[in-house]
């Protein structure tokens, strides 16, 4: 069971589409990925869930989150060259799964290798090869809590190619915006307000040592670059 | 360019003393804002060599500036450990003034506070890139650890396969959970304690030489 409910522990087949409307015992909507392997005793209260592996799920997270800015970023700027469809479909892939379909690979450049070792299970193969239908999903699905999250309700959009996340997927224009924002080091909301970017922070060589009022940075040149 | 040679001379030092074995270790003490990181900073430095790191305050973001306290030296069962504690600014993803005008403050001096904190961020995420050996990271054991911050923090510690010792602080309030980010984070060991009480501090300092030693 490799997600669990981290409210009630219940356990669900990796890829599980029951997580989409969130957990069905609690209505949690905080899951944690359990590596193959790892010991989950599915409890029913409010213990908390069993350790992952040491491989574990920060360094997976970690990992995703930079995916996702790096396929965002390659997928250029919001009215960029790249057909909204795969874009989205890149942004949703980031999240757990590789592509079946070679049309889709073409155009994403940011395709992990790694993202096609693992073996799928049956709920994997379901959620990316089929639509689920609206008698898989609870009666009361596009409830208060979930529009405020902005996910579509079902069958929103009928026309393209069969793709699992599709209709539980936050509005893509938002996200990507959101995303894009995100890869800057740092914004400047107005004075006084900023939001960072801490894989950017922490990755980029510059040392960002001044702030400005009117969004300038100053920056601690690299010796390398200094000295030329 | 004061600022800068001054930065540069400080950095240098930093790399000078990464290379050199006999140098105390830099522990740097990271967490979210206002877990206790310049309490236990404090703690430490009160403890082991009599002066402060810092001032210490409800108000988050008090620490905006990584503040450094060098050549502390821990003594564990006969055997001594010295390190250079670095207590670091709390790391958030969103700094906003507004959050300080409830703490009694003008409207300019919370303008200030959030553009040095921001600061305070950038400088503890490339401190954490470069300049330290190991990490001491305190979480508040009475509020959610499963927060993103968190996660992706313990995560590049991870990558950088640097030692990490989890303190569970603030065990003195009735709200606290040890158990709950044990759960968050099983692949570290978690020690609690209340810096500002001073409980279990023995087993930090056993850990910390340990870890550090």
């Amino acid at each position: 069971m490799p997600h669990q409910c981290t409210d009630c522990g219940r356990g669900f087949d990796d890829g599980s589409k029951e997580m989409l409307s969130g957990c069905p015992n609690c209505g949690g909507n905080k899951f944690q990925y359990q590596p193959e392997g790892a010991d989950i005793s599915e409890t029913p209260d409010a213990e908390p869930p069993e350790p992952p592996g040491p491989d574990s799920t920060v360094a997976r997270t970690v990992g995703k989150t930079a995916a996702s800015v790096r396929d965002f970023v390659s997928g250029s700027a919001p009215d960029g060259d790249r057909p909204a469809e795969q874009s989205h479909l890149d942004a949703d892939r980031s999240a757990d799964s590789q592509p079946s379909d070679p049309s889709h690979t073409s155009g994403s450049p940011s395709t992990e290798p790694d993202r096609t070792s693992a073996a799928e299970d049956s709920a994997q193969a379901s959620a990316r090869g089929d639509i689920v239908e609206p008698d898989e999903l609870p009666s009361d699905a596009p409830s208060a809590s979930e529009s405020e999250h902005q996910f579509r309700p079902v069958g929103a959009d009928p026309d393209p190619p069969a793709e699992p996340e599709q209709e539980d997927r936050p509005d893509l224009e938002e996200l990507r915006a959101e995303l894009n924002d995100q890869f800057e080091s740092i914004k400047v909301l107005e004075p006084g307000q900023y939001e960072l970017n801490l894989m950017e922070l922490y990755d980029r060589e510059e040392y960002i040592i001044a702030l400005q009022e009117d969004g300038h940075y100053s920056i601690q040149v690299p010796e390398t670059i200094r000295s030329e | 360019m004061g600022l800068l040679t001054n930065l540069k001379d400080s950095i240098s030092r930093a790399a000078s003393t990464l290379f050199s074995e006999e140098d105390p270790k830099r522990i740097g003490i990271y967490g979210p804002p206002n877990a206790g990181k310049t309490t236990l900073a404090n703690r430490i430095a009160r403890d082991w060599t009599g002066d402060a790191v810092g001032p210490e305050s409800h108000v988050p973001h008090e620490t905006r500036r990584a503040r450094r306290k060098e050549n502390v030296e821990i003594e564990r069962d006969g055997k001594k450990v010295t390190i250079d504690i670095v207590d670091t600014p709390g790391v958030t993803t969103k700094v906003d003034y507004t959050e300080f005008l409830e703490h009694d403050m003008e409207k300019d001096d919370a303008v200030r506070r959030s553009r040095e904190a921001t600061e305070g961020v950038a400088e503890a995420m490339h401190w954490l890139r470069e300049d330290v050996d190991g990490v001491i990271y305190v979480l508040d054991s009475a509020t959610d650890p499963f927060t993103q911050v968190n996660t992706m923090l313990i995560g590049i510690i991870e990558s950088q396969d640097l030692p990490v010792l989890i303190l569970a602080n603030k065990i003195d309030l009735e709200e606290s959970s040890v158990q709950r980010i044990r759960n968050a984070y099983p692949q570290h060991e978690t020690i609690p304690l209340s810096a500002l009480e001073g409980d279990n501090m023995d087993e930090v300092y056993d850990k910390i030489a340990e870890y550090f030693g």
